[in-house]
């Protein structure tokens, strides 16, 4: 058979048994903490005090007795020993590649280096998914993206390369030059945000460019927000693109994607489980939750060798369901509907829980909104308000009253009553994004 | 390569899996010299790690991956 007949990057891992995928995972995780307890002073400390030693991880429920590590552990480290803490397993000689975390928290970015070694089994991650999804070398992949210190696409980008793709780079371009690229050069995949796909999609628009018609992409690929998995914005990209849109995720801490959509899309996608063990815990107890239930996903990564990372909380709200929901073939587990927000964006207003995941998936139930905002106030220093700020899309003024109406019944009927202020805004007034969106703000007090 | 080489699973590795970690093995022993112009020693690192990630991938093999 063909290598490109295959539906799997990797068919000898990403098919196995879970039984052998568990007993691979034990092997990589044994070296693992041998490695980190030898070669990073960070992990030895760690480990020290919690009294576990190499020796003791003799089965995989044996992860557990693994202290969790921390952003803030982490953060703290680099502060204490700039620039790139005792974290780090190898001279900084040893690296070629310095990226950032995105900063998008408001919070000192996380400094991370990676080898020759590393960055290669960062592509290759990616080609997991790429290859996945259905790309192929045949294939013309655009990346809208700015190719800065934040790690985004870039590793993407090699993926591509390695895949033998027409790999095209837009760092310096404007939305409408990205646009009419994509159009004369045939593109037939496009990677960005979510919301830069839309925003894409809608300066297409503008320019008289109907991107079905005179466009060729067959797949968009996008990452970097939970809204990828949000099935009213994947239709919204679909219908603009005529393309099937596929979400992934990664973080920087781990330097690539961890879970990818294959191409049968069963609703979520699938972990890369011969390269990562992703737990779900409650994120209070730090107990494990069973399959179906909400919990945040920790991470251990087998590839990178510079940052050994092992039970890192990342705060992402997962629910993990068993892979035999999606038929492809591939034995890791699915995050049904993706990354569903942070376990740290949860609004409290007036006594009811508020994710801005769950108000994205409403307000991107309306077509006619281009864009929007959540502003959370605080009201005579009492009452906190939620308004949802909302730009149409060119010509629909006239919509507004009916709109604004039902969009307002539809965001209280989906978290317990509660009223949410719906306005108006003029056409350009909100801000528009390249990379992750900020579409909530908190002005209530800080205290 | 031995005929009983075995994956990180305890499998014996077919013949083109030995291929690979063969290849890997060349690879990382030629990077190991310091009297090649460096024209072969930086392009040899490169084919190196790309084998590398096929085996590793493969899970023929487990080593450092920060190790050049």
């Amino acid at each position: 058979m063909p290598a490109t007949a295959s539906s799997f990057w990797n068919p000898k891992t990403e098919t196995l048994p879970k039984d052998q995928l568990r007993a691979l995972q034990l092997a990589k995780l044994q070296r693992l903490v041998d490695r980190a307890w030898h070669r990073s002073p960070f992990h030895r400390r760690l480990y020290e005090r919690a009294g576990v030693t190499p020796d003791r991880i003799r089965t995989l429920d044996d992860l557990r007795r693994l202290p969790f590590m921390t952003r803030e552990d982490w953060m703290a480290n680099q502060a204490e020993k700039p620039l790139f803490g005792d974290l780090i397993t190898r001279p900084e000689t040893d690296a070629i590649r310095y990226h950032l975390t995105s900063g998008t928290s408001g919070r000192q970015p996380l400094r991370v280096l990676d080898s020759r070694k590393d960055w290669s089994w960062i592509t290759d991650m990616w080609c997991y998914g790429f290859w996945g999804f259905g790309i192929r070398p045949t294939d013309k992949v655009f990346f809208a993206f700015s190719y800065g210190s934040f790690i985004g696409f870039w590793g993407a980008h090699y993926c591509c390369e390695k895949l033998g793709c027409l790999t095209l780079a837009s760092g310096n371009m404007t939305t409408e030059q990205r646009v009419k690229q994509i159009v004369e050069l045939g593109v037939t995949v496009v990677c960005a945000t979510p919301t830069y796909a839309l925003r894409m999609g809608q300066t297409a628009e503008k320019m008289g460019i109907d991107l079905r018609r005179d466009g060729k992409v067959r797949r968009v690929v996008v990452s970097g927000e939970p809204a990828g998995s949000i099935p009213a914005v994947k239709k919204m990209i679909e219908d603009m693109w005529g393309g099937k849109c596929g979400d992934t995720a990664g973080m920087t801490e781990i330097g690539t994607i961890m879970i990818f959509e294959c191409d049968h899309q069963p609703g979520g996608p699938h972990i890369i489980e011969d390269h990562f063990i992703e737990e779900v815990l409650d994120p209070d107890t730090g107990e494990p939750v069973p399959y179906g239930e909400r919990g945040e996903r920790v991470v251990t990564s087998f590839g990178r060798g510079f940052i050994p990372l092992l039970r890192y909380r990342t705060k992402d709200l997962v629910n993990k369901v068993p892979h035999t929901r999606c038929s492809c073939g591939r034995t890791g587990d699915i995050y049904e509907g993706g990354i569903l927000g942070r376990v740290d964006d949860m609004k409290l207003i007036r006594g009811t829980n508020v994710y801005p995941r769950a108000v994205e998936a409403v307000v991107r139930e309306h077509a006619q909104v281009e864009e929007f905002q959540i502003v959370i106030e605080r009201k005579d220093n009492v009452q906190d308000e939620i308004t949802v700020k909302v730009e149409l899309k060119p010509g629909l003024d006239a919509e507004w009253p009916r709109l604004q109406q039902q969009l307002g019944k539809d965001l209280a009927d989906a978290h317990e009553g509660l009223r949410f202020n719906v306005e108006l805004c003029k056409q350009g007034e909100l801000p528009r994004f390249e990379l992750k969106a900020k579409r909530l703000q908190d002005l209530r007090p800080q205290y | 390569m031995a005929n009983d080489a075995k994956d990180l699973l305890g499998n014996r590795l077919t013949a083109d899996e030995r291929e690979l970690v063969d290849l890997y093995g060349r690879l990382k022993a030629l990077c190991q010299r310091t009297d090649l112009p460096p024209v072969a020693t930086a392009n040899v690192k490169q084919a190196m790690v790309l084998l590398w990630n096929a085996c590793n991938d493969l899970a023929l093999l487990h080593e450092e991956p920060g190790c050049d």
